[in-house]
């Protein structure tokens, strides 16, 4: 019992520590991609190749002055970017990013928890996220930064339902929302992109719109609304608000990995952990191409191209595959 | 038992600071608070999948939706003591909360928990339970609450429908008339 505990504290621990490093390289990657896309360097004066970047970041963002808006709402506007935090932060805990190891005579399965229903805690979990957004933006009392809370707020309930409905498909072919027994039903089925992929477009669409990247970046659209929800706030608030937006970047690049593309399954010759991580690189290199390449949406074509083509195209394909599935077809 | 307790606490000072609050923000956020409560409640129930659906559906799209509306409309507001419009709602809001914790408070003092057992199984309130029970023998209802849903859906957007939508964009418009985009905004 004590040692389950042990082993708790320290998978907790070591997931933290991987996703808060992962998120300040994962910066710095999309930093200097960025740079490459655009014909120029990117940061690589600190440190080798720019290697040191983040940790200069981090201090500079921890000895900055925490300033707050003579008519912010004190609480609300500390609250704020914890909830972003806490949200991006804890969805990770169900995502398994590799195959159950055996140390010392134990079984350790590499994630958290294992409940049944995963992928539904995921989306509950997640959906959480947008309430840091809202109440930063209104708590800061500016109107910039109240327009992007509220665009936020439409954006991600609005594409929600479409995420949503692009995974039944997985749960439909996996008989299970357990995400360990989705990726071991890849294992022989084949890995769902491929029957799945209208629902894998939708969903990486979909991904990118919930984490508030170009070309969904409305929220904190620098030439319309100054930096959006975040306008007000400075040094490690903002840092965290960042924190949750890379995280959420990677969370929805092991997602894609875990329901699409058989999670940490891989040829034996590397261990699964490592071809984890390989395919959530590559899912996170797919994130930033994106985002160098595409303009921003406008308002109104975001909010039709999400309810008249996302919503609509998910869920035929859901109809579809409940029809192929069931043996109806 | 003992979580349950604590839960409980926190979600009746939740709900009473819904009322009590002044900022409408902060009563929004309390309510979620509450909402949240009631989930982990479901947890300690072990009725996981009522748990994950009460804050997908209550603390993800009802109260998002509750705020963006709240924050929309007392945004730089300065709040103000309305005068109530039903007189005496105070008074008739105060007896009847006594009533029912006087009679829920009856029922539990007389009766012991494991009297009031109902005919679920322990595993209700898992994912396969609730739906086989949803798509078996309730499915009539589910299809008349979804149709219900779908009505209330289409009837706002008939409601908000106005007559400039159809017009192009570039068509100069009457004097006096404002055309919202009815694309963004009328949702339900």
């Amino acid at each position: 019992m004590i040692l389950q505990i042990i082993v708790l504290v320290v998978k907790v621990l070591l997931l933290v520590g991987i996703l808060m490093g992962g998120f300040a390289y994962v910066m710095l990657l999309e930093r200097r991609l960025l740079g490459f896309f655009q014909l120029r360097l990117g940061p690589n004066r600190v440190g080798p190749g720019g290697m040191l970047q983040p940790i200069a970041d981090a201090l500079k963002m921890m000895l900055k002055e925490d300033l707050m808006p003579a008519g912010a709402d004190p609480l609300v506007y500390r609250l704020a970017p914890v909830i972003a935090a806490f949200a991006a932060l804890s969805v990770d805990a169900v995502i398994p990013f590799g195959a159950p190891i055996h140390l010392f005579g134990l079984t350790i399965s590499l994630d958290i928890a294992n409940p049944s229903i995963g992928l539904l805690i995921i989306f509950a979990l997640s959906s959480l996220g947008v309430y840091g957004l809202v109440l930063g933006g209104w708590a800061s009392q500016n109107k910039y930064s109240l327009l992007g809370g509220i665009r936020a707020t439409a954006q991600i309930i609005s594409y929600e339902l479409a995420m949503g409905l692009s995974v039944m498909g997985v749960l439909l072919m996996a008989h299970t929302a357990n995400l360990e027994g989705i990726v071991l039903a890849q294992k022989t089925h084949g890995w769902f992109w491929l029957p799945q992929i209208i629902p894998f477009l939708v969903f990486t669409i979909t991904a990118i719109a919930e984490t508030n990247r170009t070309p969904f970046d409305l929220p904190e659209a620098e030439s319309e609304l100054v930096a959006g929800y975040h306008t007000e706030y400075s040094g490690m608030r903002f840092a965290l608000y960042y924190v949750a937006e890379y995280i959420n970047m990677i969370t929805q690049s092991g997602l894609i990995v875990t329901l699409f593309f058989g999670g940490w399954l891989g040829p034996s010759f590397l261990p699964p952990i490592i071809w984890y991580f390989i395919k959530v690189l590559i899912a996170i290199f797919v994130f930033v191409w994106i985002r160098a390449t595409l303009p921003r949406f406008r308002y109104d074509k975001l909010m039709s191209f999400g309810w008249k083509i996302l919503l609509p195209v998910a869920f035929i394909y859901f109809l579809g595959t409940a029809a192929f599935v069931s043996g109806v077809l | 038992m003992v979580g349950i307790f604590i839960i409980g606490i926190i979600m009746l000072a939740a709900a009473v600071a819904v009322i009590v609050v002044r900022q409408p923000v902060h009563s929004a956020l309390a309510l979620v608070g509450v909402t949240l409560g009631l989930a982990m409640i479901y947890l300690i129930l072990q009725a996981e999948f009522l748990a994950v659906a009460q804050v997908i559906v209550y603390a993800g799209a009802i109260m998002v939706l509750f705020l963006f509306v709240v924050t929309l409309l007392t945004a730089g507001k300065e709040e103000t003591e309305t005068k109530d419009l039903l007189s005496g709602q105070r008074w008739a809001s105060v007896i009847t909360g006594l009533v029912v914790g006087v009679g829920l408070a009856v029922v539990i003092a007389t009766h012991h928990p494991t009297k009031l057992a109902t005919s679920l199984s322990s595993s209700f309130g898992g994912l396969h339970p609730i739906g086989q029970e949803l798509w078996g023998p309730y499915f009539l209802l589910l299809a008349g609450v979804a149709l219900m849903l779908l009505t209330g859906a289409i009837g706002v957007l008939v409601l908000n429908r106005t007559e400039g939508t159809k017009a192009p964009r570039s068509r100069p418009l009457p004097h006096g008339v404002s055309v919202s985009d009815g694309e963004g905004e009328s949702r339900p």
